[in-house]
């Protein structure tokens, strides 16, 4: 199915079966229109599905019920950043970055040097001959965020990518992260548990309640672009925060 | 400076190796002479020192040399296939896993030994039932070894894979492979010296040719020093083989923890 939106939800349920223990409803009537372009955050509680939202959006799970629409059909391309890099150990950094590109055959000339400008954008191009385990967490995970742009899918899914990284370094990426967002124009989903952080990236930030993980609020949130240290300076932006705190209680 | 320090480290380990070697003959030296042992149970040092010579120079060595390590290779190769295959086939289909996993824990708790008679009436005395006893041998590690390999892959990047909708062979051959091999490895390792016990018995209990014929023929004319040096020839071949699976493992597992250097 095809849709005007980039993505679209309609009464998504899901319910993990567990032989010992009641069932687990993870999520129940989600309905969702996301545009393209968009900049969406997913927020809530640890637990309320978040994960589960993300993983059936990107076809590595499937809902119980309900449908999810594409823009581009069902095989609509997507780009997925894990909570752990999942690097592969054995390849250097251009190697993993330009992994989507071999295994979809994708290696032009064209696609080289839009890596290469990519690994320039998140500064990487330094590194490109070491491997992983030559590199820090933040730098794992650009690589990351790079292998995930490298093969140009208009629908990039993250979860929870910086979760694992100190606040000064998370700060950083994000403004890398908007930076590379405002040059692709792609539609991105976002899971984090820091407000903050879904507040400074976001269009619409979705925020759950837990058991069963169901939609509590959107809230629009309207902050200049492109957003910098102004933004986080701004009161507007602790505003929002405070009443997403307050939301999410 | 990285492969400098690497050569030295190397040749202290030769050294190492050959201070142990030099005290154990030692030892065995004096005791041989001042106990006064009969040349039949244990000669000394340069009596097999000569008849090791002698084999080399002679040339009588070569063609069991060739016998042996040909079976052990080959047997090596094609057991180390099957595991790996069967290995493969039973991670991704349960039923046969299920099915014909007993068959193979039976095989491996039998005492090889056992097998050797069956395996020449059905094989013939020949290089076949040699192969097939090596394979038999060198299967069951390799597959434990590929399974367990195959069951560390984290699920993310599986769920990577899926998500750049990757083949089934992309999967196999960009990921569950290269995850697989240290596992692999360690269990290659096991095979090999599997491969060449299993080659010398075979060898030892029927045939005319290779390693382990020499053993029985020494041993049944008591001709000790000739055992000993076929003796040595047996394990520099056991060592000789394991290293180059060692060498092959530091090859292709350069990016892995353990070899850090
Ligand atoms: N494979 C599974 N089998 C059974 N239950 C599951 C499975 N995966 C998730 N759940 C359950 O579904 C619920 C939602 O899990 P999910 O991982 O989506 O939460 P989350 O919001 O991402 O949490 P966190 O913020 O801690 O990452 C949890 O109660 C979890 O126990
Ligand atoms: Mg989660």
């Amino acid at each position: 199915m095809s849709s005007e939106y980039s993505v679209e939800l309609k009464g998504l349920n899901k319910i993990y079966s567990n032989l010992l223990k009641e069932d687990t409803v993870a999520l129940k009537d989600i309905n969702l229109q996301i545009k393209p372009g968009e900049f969406i955050s997913i927020i809530g509680p640890s637990g309320c599905g978040k994960s589960t939202l993300l993983r059936i959006i990107g076809n590595l799970d499937k809902p119980t019920s309900g449908t999810i629409s594409y823009r581009d059909g069902a095989d609509q391309q997507m780009g997925f950043v894990f909570q752990d890099s999942v690097l592969l150990p054995w390849k250097n950094v251009k190697q993993n970055a330009e992994f989507p590109l071999v295994i979809q055959k994708k290696q032009t000339k064209e696609n080289e040097e839009k890596l290469d400008e990519l690994l320039e954008l998140a500064g990487l191009s330094e590194f490109k001959t070491a491997l992983p385990r030559e590199l820090s967490g933040g730098m794992k995970q650009r690589v990351s965020i790079v292998r995930a742009l490298s093969y140009d899918a208009p629908l990039l899914l993250m979860d929870e990518p910086f979760g694992a990284l100190d606040a000064l370094t998370r700060d950083h990426l994000n403004e890398e992260l908007l930076k590379i967002w405002q040059k692709t124009k792609k539609t991105v989903i976002f899971v984090t548990h820091s407000i903050e952080e879904a507040t400074f990236l976001s269009d619409r930030v979705i925020v759950m309640s837990a058991r069963p993980g169901q939609i509590k609020e959107v809230v629009t949130i309207d902050l200049a672009r492109p957003r910098g240290d102004v933004t986080r300076n701004d009161p507007r932006f602790a505003e929002y925060n405070k009443y997403l705190r307050g939301i999410i209680g | 400076m990285k492969k400098k320090g690497k050569s030295a480290g190397f040749l202290r380990s030769v050294g190492e190796y050959a201070l142990s070697i030099g005290v154990f003959i030692v030892v065995w030296w004096l005791y041989v002479g001042l106990k006064d042992v009969p040349a039949y149970i244990l000669p000394s040092p340069p009596k097999v020192f000569k008849s090791l010579v002698e084999m080399f120079v002679k040339g009588s060595v070569y063609a069991h040399l060739w016998t042996t390590s040909y079976e052990v290779v080959l047997g090596f190769l094609i057991g180390g296939f099957l595991g790996v295959l069967f290995g493969y086939v039973f991670i991704k289909i349960d039923a046969l896993k299920t099915m014909l996993m007993p068959y193979l824990i039976f095989l491996q708790t039998a005492p090889k030994i056992a097998l050797v008679p069956l395996f020449v009436v059905w094989f013939g005395i020949g290089l076949v039932s040699k192969v097939v006893l090596i394979i038999s041998m060198v299967l069951f590690p390799v597959l434990s070894g590929m399974m367990l390999g195959l069951e560390s892959i984290p699920p993310d990047v599986r769920n990577l894979m899926k998500v750049l909708k990757a083949t089934k062979w992309q999967v196999f051959t960009q990921v569950e492979m290269q995850y697989s091999l240290p596992a692999l490895f360690a269990s290659l390792k096991v095979g090999i010296v599997q491969a060449v016990i299993g080659a010398i018995v075979a060898e030892w209990m029927s045939g005319k040719q290779g390693l382990g014929y020499i053993l029985t023929y020494a041993s049944s004319t008591y001709d000790t020093p000739m055992l000993l040096a076929g003796i040595i020839v047996t394990i520099v071949l056991g060592i000789v083989t394991y290293q180059a699976v060692s060498v092959l493992e530091d090859r292709m597992l350069y990016w892995h923890e353990s070899k850090k250097a």
